[in-house]
């Protein structure tokens, strides 16, 4: 199962399985997602994402993943997870239609959850508060990395 | 009866270098260790390693300014030391497995999880033990071992009987010298001393080495960091020395103030064995297999590893204030070895990949 969220978490946030796996957070984000919105409907999520072929791959994202009223506010979510570590309560209208979750609220997954979020390594930058870069590193330009290119719009 | 052994600049300048390469190769494995403990747990055994690798890193650059001391600027020899610290020196980095001394016994250091193992082998690192008498302070090597970071320079069948003797033998080849040269010894530039503006949260204060009062100084703050002195588990600083630290771990229990050796009387200590990745013991390129993301990030490290040690080996050679731009990179290297250590190598049975230390 950590392998199927991981193939699907890298082509959500276009980074590599190898750095997901390195932020050591991927086993507590699948548990998170789990624990809210219930395993059936995370391999609901996987699977629809392994139907999609490798031909029209943005496409076939658009239309399976993200333009399903119940899939694509629960990946909208997962990228938010990779990215700041919050997880944000699911929309009214998603609870309305698929039911009220006991545990959908917004909330941090973990202390560590912070200063993992992959934002901090997209803007060159380290979380204020925490993984402290050392005195004067602000004298350096920030160490953004290249855009990576999208996986889906190449093929 | 006490003979002395250095009584020569050149051989001085031997030993210093050796030293040099004995703190560094320290270094790698106590890493490895402390990164492999799942961050956010073990809060006490991270901050015992945390300490001890932050001391050997200050005395690396002790042992650095200690051979600028007596580094005169016209000197024309032609070892790769001859002309100041070398941390490229060829060889400078050892290959783990690596040896280090102990006594009668050989011992391997590896680069490995936190573990009994390994807090076992840091604590023949750190040995205390002076040698039973003058006879025995070098000791005759096995015959078949591998690579010796405190072999006896002039003797490479003999090694010393802990990193202690061998500091004491500096100590004295410093006395032998100075007695015959006095101050022109120390002919060292003063500006290549890295000295405490240029260094910070440290593990103590850096003295620049301009005289024989202040060499005595230096290399008495490396033994009594280290390996403790004389039987006393704290130095004159009223630190614990490196031994006790780690000793802790292992006896699960804190040292106080008046306590003796294998009774401390503190507060407990916890350790969780468990909560350490699964890092895959002494690994190498070659155990990544083949071209892969995950190795490349292997690759990648030694690639950044080798860069910091160039810079600070221009530190050490008269640009001090290269330290200030270095520390950035330690925590970079940091983050390199956590990313590795929290990916699955492939080909082992659920063991994580470990930064491998191969520097080009």
């Amino acid at each position: 199962m950590i392998e199927r969220f991981l193939r699907f978490s890298a082509e959500l946030t276009a980074f590599s399985e190898l750095q997901l796996r390195g932020t050591g957070q991927a086993q507590a984000y699948l548990d998170a997602v789990e624990g809210v919105v219930g395993p059936k409907s995370v391999r609901e999520l996987l699977g629809a994402y392994e139907e999609i072929g490798v031909t029209d791959r943005e496409a076939g994202l658009r239309r399976k993943i993200f333009g399903d009223p119940k899939l694509g506010p629960i990946a909208r979510n997962l990228i938010k997870l990779w990215y700041v570590g919050i997880w944000y309560q699911l929309p009214r209208d998603w609870a309305q239609t698929y039911g009220a979750r006991e545990k959908d609220r917004t909330f941090m997954v973990s202390a560590s959850a912070y200063s993992e979020g992959l934002l901090w390594p997209a803007i060159g930058a380290h979380p204020p508060g925490a993984k402290a870069p050392g005195y004067g590193s602000w004298t350096e330009a920030p160490r953004i990395p290249p855009v990576p290119q999208s996986s889906a719009s190449n093929s | 009866m006490t003979t002395t052994i250095i009584t020569t600049v050149d051989r001085l300048k031997e030993y210093l270098h050796r030293a040099m390469q004995l703190e560094h190769a320290t270094i790698p494995p106590y890493l490895t260790a402390l990164y492999s403990i799942h961050p956010g747990t073990n809060s006490d055994a991270y901050h015992i390693l945390r300490v001890v690798v932050v001391e050997e890193m200050l005395h690396l650059t002790i042992a650095a300014n200690l051979l600028s001391s007596i580094t005169c600027p016209n000197d024309n020899g032609t070892r790769p030391y001859d002309k100041g610290p070398n941390l490229l020196a060829e060889g400078f980095v050892p290959a783990y497995p690596a040896y280090l001394p102990d006594g009668e016994r050989d011992f391997q250091v590896h680069l490995e999880r936190f573990s009994e193992s390994a807090i076992d082998t840091f604590l023949k690192i750190e040995r205390p033990a002076s040698a039973p008498d003058e006879s025995k302070r070098l000791i005759k090597r096995k015959a078949g071992s591998a690579q010796y970071l405190v072999a006896c320079p002039e003797d490479e069948e003999k090694q010393y009987y802990s990193i202690g003797e061998f500091y004491e033998e500096i100590a004295r080849g410093f006395k032998y010298l100075y007695e015959e040269k006095g101050p022109s010894l120390f002919c060292g530039d003063p500006k290549r001393q890295v000295t405490s503006e240029y260094y910070y949260s440290g593990g103590g204060e850096l003295h620049p080495v301009v005289c024989m009062d202040s060499a005595q100084r230096a290399i008495d703050l490396i033994i009594g960091q280290g390996e403790g002195r004389g039987g006393g588990i704290y130095n004159k600083e009223r630190e614990l020395a490196h031994f006790y630290r780690f000793d802790q771990l292992r006896l699960g229990k804190y040292y106080r103030a008046g306590d003796k050796p294998d009774e401390p009387t503190g507060p407990e200590l916890h350790v969780d064995w468990n909560a350490v990745f699964p890092i895959h013991k002494d690994t190498t390129l070659s155990d990544y297999g083949e071209s892969s993301e995950l190795s490349e990030a292997a690759k990648a490290f030694n690639r950044s590893y080798g860069r910091f040690l160039a810079d600070l080996n221009e530190a050490y050679n008269g640009a001090p204030e290269k330290l200030l731009e270095v520390v950035p990179r330690m925590f970079r290297l940091r983050d390199q070895i956590l990313q590795l250590m929290h990916n699955p190598l492939p080909g082992t049975e659920g063991q994580n990949a470990a930064p491998t230390f191969e520097v080009a």
